[in-house]
């Protein structure tokens, strides 16, 4: 038992071990809020750097990137209306909106703390259940991935400000953009034009540099003689009366988090889209209108895609399987590092785990710190005049593409989308719920391909394997239940209803 | 007039400097390493834990790249775009070999020159703790009895399970389901919960589970047991047929194009020659479950027509594939 607790303490009682945590938070949490530059891409260029380190301190650094770019990434979102990371693209929802009142200052206080919040419930979730949650993450089938993709999906219903038809429209188109590379079956090339370079397909990360970055550039040159926002930056910090206000809300987005980030393959960004919807369906008074700068409309993606890096542990710990692409690079170092993640991990190597958990820990009350530091900087960049910005913006996004892989290919692609969302920003088309078509839909095709393929091509099977798993019932029941929901039906339903039971 | 003259002189020589061949002091500047697959996968760990050796050796840097696609098309076309002058190195696995056959691409590693082939790996069939069948006579005969029900997890066309099931109905009959992950990661997901019912991996993925015994394994697809699975029947019990193709596994190497300087060739030969016998990067393979082949030169390109030869038409024997080896160019084992 004190050998658990050394683990625990080990990072926050050596002086090394803390500054690396500390510069590993305080880098992420401004790579995540530079659109273009990736966590991801951060820590795998850390992996061959820190080869030569200690493995706890290589740890210590990539736990700081991951947990700070995470939650940086909604800097710029609220700032500028440009997500630095997928995972902040639901923050920007009502996050700029506040902004556009003059409320930065207090929208970055209130998701720094939120993410706090997140990030907390993400590790106390890891340390507590790891094994179970694990063990629910292999009970998902194929099929219940096709549900789950299915009910993202459906999240376009309440995502789609405005026209419907339109919001479907950018999630089909997403999913087509989502569909362009090589069959993964196959292996066959899809709408690749005969181009080499497009069988790696479209990463969604490109797509969403360019809708939501370039594009959004282009659409501030409407608005370059509006006058610039003062920003409010002296109620940074919520009132402690405000975080329990939206405590309830927040603990149940934590938790969606963290299911979410366990599910191998899905991260913190759907958790984000997830649990905004989730909000969205279940606060019936939010502080203002969803959309226009409400509260909880940014406590919900910021508690959600914090949970999910603890979410991603889980597997990672506990089966050697990564919960997203940050964690399988981590999984490359622990290999690199001559350690074996997987069951025997735990066995073998239980000091990781311990030390992983109170890592965690740490770099929050980092994040805490260092979040609340250089607000009113970083609210007051966002005065800069916008001949100055836009250039800027657009810079960072090119060189953050090429990043990625080194491919101008991507880089034209990029700015091809910038164009292309700009046009249909103009006529009133949400980005959202294309990166959602574009990361869901693909998704939705492997996993039906794999259970079709499992149940022999024979859609009896696959239909009685819906209704036979307790899990695939309950996950068909929602995708029913939110179509239905969609519908005039229910609403014709709860009229009939209410007038009897306001006579009875 | 004088200055003139001197001026002239001073462009000419300035241009000779510029016109001197590039590895005059090989490596000059950092060197490119692509990595066809994505961060965190078997390729990647073995690349990123032999490049810091071969650095030494060397005396260079090395920048280290994913670019994954296609089945490592699209890293390995990135390398051979690139000028031949020993600045782009390419650390693949074995899958352009299968290129032609699947018609992926229109070239292999025929097209490029081979500085080390690292190391290869041994493959696996696994399945899962509870299983019915405890090797692999037991899982054929479940297979023959209920064809095209069991399920096996496969990682698409040109993939290690895909390979693996070819070669084993090329010998015999396995009628099964192929269910299509993007990886042998999903892919062991899956099994572990029980919605496939076996899968050929490779040993380094497999082995911490099946240690731990969260997975079975059937057999190891050699000709004798491998220590590092003790108990494990070589699959030659079951299908002694299968052994004109053993020794057989996924390999890894590092490569360039064909057409750079023989001298560059040879530093990075011997560069990774001794990196890869260096004992602390055989000790990360030995437990990462893989065995070192550290070939260059002829044998390293004897080792990669064989591999070639006896992959594609065991797969072309068993129907995998429909395009005859011979008609591109790949003569029988």
């Amino acid at each position: 038992m004190s050998d658990t607790l050394s683990y625990l303490l080990m990072a926050w009682s050596d002086p090394q071990l803390l500054m690396l945590t500390a510069l590993g938070t305080f880098a992420g949490i401004y790579i995540g809020a530079i659109p273009g530059l990736s966590v991801t891409m951060a820590v795998s260029i850390l992996v061959s750097f820190t080869f030569s380190w200690d493995v706890n301190d290589a740890l210590a650094l990539i736990v700081g990137i991951f947990i700070g770019g995470v939650y940086g990434g909604s800097r710029s979102a609220i700032l500028l209306n440009i997500p630095g990371a997928p995972s902040s693209v639901a923050t920007a929802f009502d996050g700029y909106p506040l902004a556009q009142q003059g409320e930065a200052g207090r929208a970055i206080g209130l998701s720094t703390v939120m993410s706090v919040v997140g990030g907390i419930v993400g590790t106390i979730m890891l340390a507590s259940a790891a094994p179970l949650i694990g063990e629910l993450a292999l009970r998902f089938a194929p099929r219940d991935y096709f549900l789950v993709a299915a009910i993202g999906l459906l999240l376009v219903g309440s995502l789609a400000e405005g026209s419907l038809a339109k919001g479907i429209f950018a999630a089909g188109l997403g999913a087509v953009i989502g569909l362009v590379g090589m069959d993964p079956v196959t292996a066959q090339g899809r709408f690749t034009l005969g181009q080499v370079e497009l069988m790696g397909g479209i990463h969604y990360v490109v797509l969403m540099i360019g809708l939501f970055g370039v594009a959004e550039a282009f659409y501030q040159l409407h608005n370059l003689d509006s006058p610039v926002i003062r920003q409010k930056v002296d109620k940074i910090l919520p009132s402690f009366a405000m975080v329990l206000k939206f405590l309830p809300l927040s603990i149940r987005t934590s938790i969606i988090g963290v299911i979410v980030g366990v599910l191998p393959g899905v991260g913190g960004d759907i958790a984000a889209l997830m649990a905004y919807d989730h909000a969205k369906r279940t606060v019936k008074n939010p502080s203002r209108p969803f959309g226009k700068g409400a509260y909880e409309g940014l406590v919900a993606p910021e508690t959600a895609n914090s949970a999910a890096v603890g979410g991603a542990y889980v597997p990672m710990l506990t089966l050697g399987m990564p919960g997203d692409a940050v964690t399988a690079v981590i999984i490359g170092a622990l290999v690199v590092h001559g350690l074996n993640p997987g069951p025997m991990l735990m066995v073998e190597n239980p000091h990781i785990f311990y030390f992983t958990v109170g890592n965690l820990l740490l770099a929050n009350v980092f994040l805490m710190i260092f979040g609340l530091m250089g607000i009113k900087l970083f609210a007051k960049f966002v005065e800069m005049p916008k001949a100055v910005l836009i250039p800027l913006i657009l810079v960072l996004c090119v060189v953050g593409t090429y990043s990625i892989n080194s491919s101008m290919t991507e880089v034209y692609w990029m700015l091809g989308f910038g164009v292309l969302g700009y046009l249909l920003k103009i006529f009133g088309f949400q980005m959202g719920p294309i990166i959602l078509g574009a990361i869901l839909g693909p998704l939705m095709d492997t996993s039906y391909r794999q259970a079709m393929s499992s149940a022999g091509d024979n859609p009896m099977e696959l239909l009685q394997g819906l209704v036979t798993s307790p899990l695939s019932l309950i996950l068909s029941a929602a995708v029913v239940l939110i179509l239905l929901g969609n519908t005039p039906l229910l609403k014709k339903l709860k009229s009939k209803l209410s007038p009897a039971s306001a006579r009875g | 007039m004088f200055k003139s003259l001197l001026t002239g002189a001073a462009l000419g020589l300035s241009a000779l400097t510029m016109a001197l061949p590039a590895h005059a002091e090989y490596p000059e500047r950092s060197i490119q390493a692509v990595i066809p697959w994505g961060a965190g996968g078997a390729t990647d760990n073995v690349m990123r834990s032999l490049t810091p050796y071969v650095e030494k050796e060397l005396g260079g840097k090395f920048i280290l790249n994913n670019r994954p696609g296609g089945t490592a098309v699209i890293g390995s076309t990135h390398v051979m775009q690139q000028r031949p002058n020993g600045y782009t190195v390419l650390l693949g696995a074995e899958n352009p070999q299968l290129y032609k056959v699947l018609k992926l691409a229109d070239f292999d590693y025929a097209d490029f020159y081979p500085v080390n082939i690292i190391g290869q790996n041994v493959v696996v069939i696994a399945a899962n703790a509870d299983a019915p069948f405890n090797n692999m006579a037991e899982l054929m005969a479940a297979a023959k009895a209920n064809p095209d029900t069991l399920r096996m997890g496969s990682t698409g066309a040109g993939g290690l399970p895909s390979t693996v099931s070819a070669m084993i109905n090329a010998v015999d009959e396995l009628k099964v389901r192929e269910v299509t992950f993007g990886g042998d990661g999903p892919g062991i997901t899956a099994l572990m919960g029980k919605h496939i019912d076996f899968m050929p991996l490779s040993l380094a993925a497999a082995r911490e589970l099946v240690r731990s015994g969260k997975l079975k394994a059937l057999a190891v697809f050699a000709t004798e047991e491998t220590p590092e699975l003790p108990g494990v029947e070589p699959i030659t019990k079951s299908l002694p047929a299968i052994a004109e193709y053993l020794p057989w596994g996924p390999f890894w190497g590092a490569f360039v194009h064909k057409d750079t300087p023989d001298d560059v060739k040879q530093k990075l030969v011997d560069a990774y020659a001794k990196a890869v016998a260096n004992p602390e990067f055989q000790g990360f393979l030995k437990n990462f479950g893989a065995q070192s082949l550290n070939l260059n030169g002829a044998e390293a390109e004897e080792f990669l027509k064989r591999w070639q030869s006896v992959t594609t038409w065991s797969m072309y024997k068993a129907k995998a594939i429909e395009i005859s080896p011979d008609s591109v160019g790949i003569a029988k084992p």
